[in-house]
């Protein structure tokens, strides 16, 4: 068995090129489902809040699935279960689409939590107003809900970023695959592991403060001290 | 039911479901003990202590579990090979990590929420540090820590999956080897693919087990709101 040294330097700049091609994949996949996951959540959100029949119903199923299945079997299915079906999926759409129904269907409970909190009068009086229901939705439910959903709508977020670590399961070269794969190559399997741990670090953490800015650059006007 | 069908069903329930209960258990027990003790810890104005309980509980929450899973199967025995342990044991440490993190940062607002007049009362009936939070203050934030541990029950059971990315034999990993079994020719296989199938069998299994836990947690929160 080879002895093996430590030396982080040597790993990141002899795989600087890889890594970084990586971390692009990563944010690619993660910014391809965020928006879609947001996407998702404001529709499916703001329909279950509002109690619109069969979309309302559908949604629920919807979130009940995929809360209470694990994400790898749902990865597996599109991308070893769908091609049966005569649908295949490469790697980057199978990335992008499974963390985005994951991202969404967990989405679409923040914004509906969001938007029920909402006081109802707050509603009453924009329709009393004269707006219509969709105008009173944009000018009134969703500045005052997707303001209280923002805290836990980015940590979905921030769940999306860490679960496409989870497409090393079919190979598609983000961050994790790549590291782990060039470990498997050099042996320099703690080089690896610390690189994947900085790099998540860095972008969790970031993400979370964001919240803390977020929340106070958009607190609601009677909030702000 | 076609023939391949009773075999399959019978490795996946027999082989994979204990093994997925079994991490599940110990991931969950071992998650409670040490995040509450650490979280309980994270309350005391120690400086050091704080700082060190904070940093655990900040990088295991902020890691993505795939790999704290690689850390310990593949980091730990890099540095000692006495820390080499099976993709199962591996898994279930892994879980504990992230587990107690998540119960650590409950536990902690669990126990600031408690009024400060029990911590008051209990110390002028002449209990310590420990007897105070042993018989007073933790048993009344234990109310507050029952909606997250049934989601983190969830969460754990969810993740147990990932030992099949290390090739331990739990629901998920003894699904993809029976699918793989059957398209082989005869006599080992049929020499079909039945991957939705099989799939969507593992799928409900875990669906059977996550609804009602989903709904309890649901329903403890709204208990504790009124």
């Amino acid at each position: 068995m080879p002895v093996a040294t430590y030396d982080l330097w040597a790993f990141v700049s002899e795989n600087w090129r890889e890594l970084l091609d990586a971390l692009v994949n990563t944010i690619k996949v993660s910014a391809l489902a965020i928006a879609g996951a947001f996407a998702i959540g404001l529709t499916l959100g703001a329909a279950r809040a509002h109690r619109i029949p069969v979309v309302s119903q559908i949604t629920a199923v919807y979130v009940e699935i995929i809360r209470n299945t694990p994400i790898l079997v749902q990865i597996f299915m599109l991308f070893f279960a769908l091609p049966q079906a005569g649908i295949r999926l490469d790697g980057f759409t199978t990335a992008w689409l499974s963390v985005m129904l994951w991202g969404g269907a967990f989405n679409s409970e923040n914004f509906r939590a969001g938007f029920e909190a909402v006081p109802k009068r707050y509603r009453e009086a924009g329709l009393a107003l004269g707006f219509s229901p969709l105008a009173t939705f944009f000018n009134v439910t969703l500045p005052i809900g997707g303001r209280i959903s923002l805290p836990s709508s980015i940590n979905t977020y921030i769940s999306v970023v860490k679960k496409t670590s989870l497409m090393y399961v079919i190979g598609y070269p983000e961050l994790t695959t790549t590291a782990i794969n060039i470990a498997n190559l050099t042996l320099e399997t703690l080089e690896a592991l610390t690189v994947l741990g900085i790099v998540y670090l860095t972008l969790v953490w970031s993400l979370s403060a964001s919240i803390r800015v977020l929340e106070s650059r958009l607190a609601l006007p009677e909030e702000r001290s | 039911m076609p023939d391949w069908a009773g075999p399959v069903a019978r490795y996946i329930l027999e082989e994979g479901l204990p093994v997925t209960l079994r991490i599940s258990a110990v991931a969950v027990v071992g998650s409670a003990v040490i995040g509450i003790v650490l979280g309980t810890l994270l309350t005391i104005e120690f400086v050091l202590s704080r700082a060190i309980i904070r940093l655990y509980v900040e990088v295991f929450r902020g890691l993505p579990i795939l790999v704290t899973v690689f850390m310990v199967y593949f980091g730990l025995p890099a540095i000692n090979n006495a820390l080499e342990f099976d993709a199962i044991t591996a898994t279930s440490i892994a879980l504990i990590l992230w587990g107690s993190a998540q119960v650590a940062e409950a536990t902690r607002g669990a126990v600031q929420s408690i009024p400060r007049e029990q911590h008051e009362a209990a110390a002028a009936l002449g209990f310590g540090w420990v007897g105070r939070h042993r018989s007073v203050i933790l048993p009344q934030a234990f109310r507050r820590l029952l909606p997250p541990f049934v989601s983190l029950l969830v969460n754990i059971i969810q993740n147990s999956t990932l030992a099949a990315v290390i090739g331990g034999i739990e629901l998920l990993q003894a699904a993809k080897s029976q699918t793989e079994r059957l398209t082989f020719f005869p006599p080992a296989g049929i020499g079909e693919i039945h991957a939705f199938e099989i799939l969507a069998f593992v799928a409900l299994i875990f669906f059977l087990i996550s609804f009602p836990l989903t709904r309890l947690a649901a329903y403890l929160e709204k208990r504790m709101v009124v």
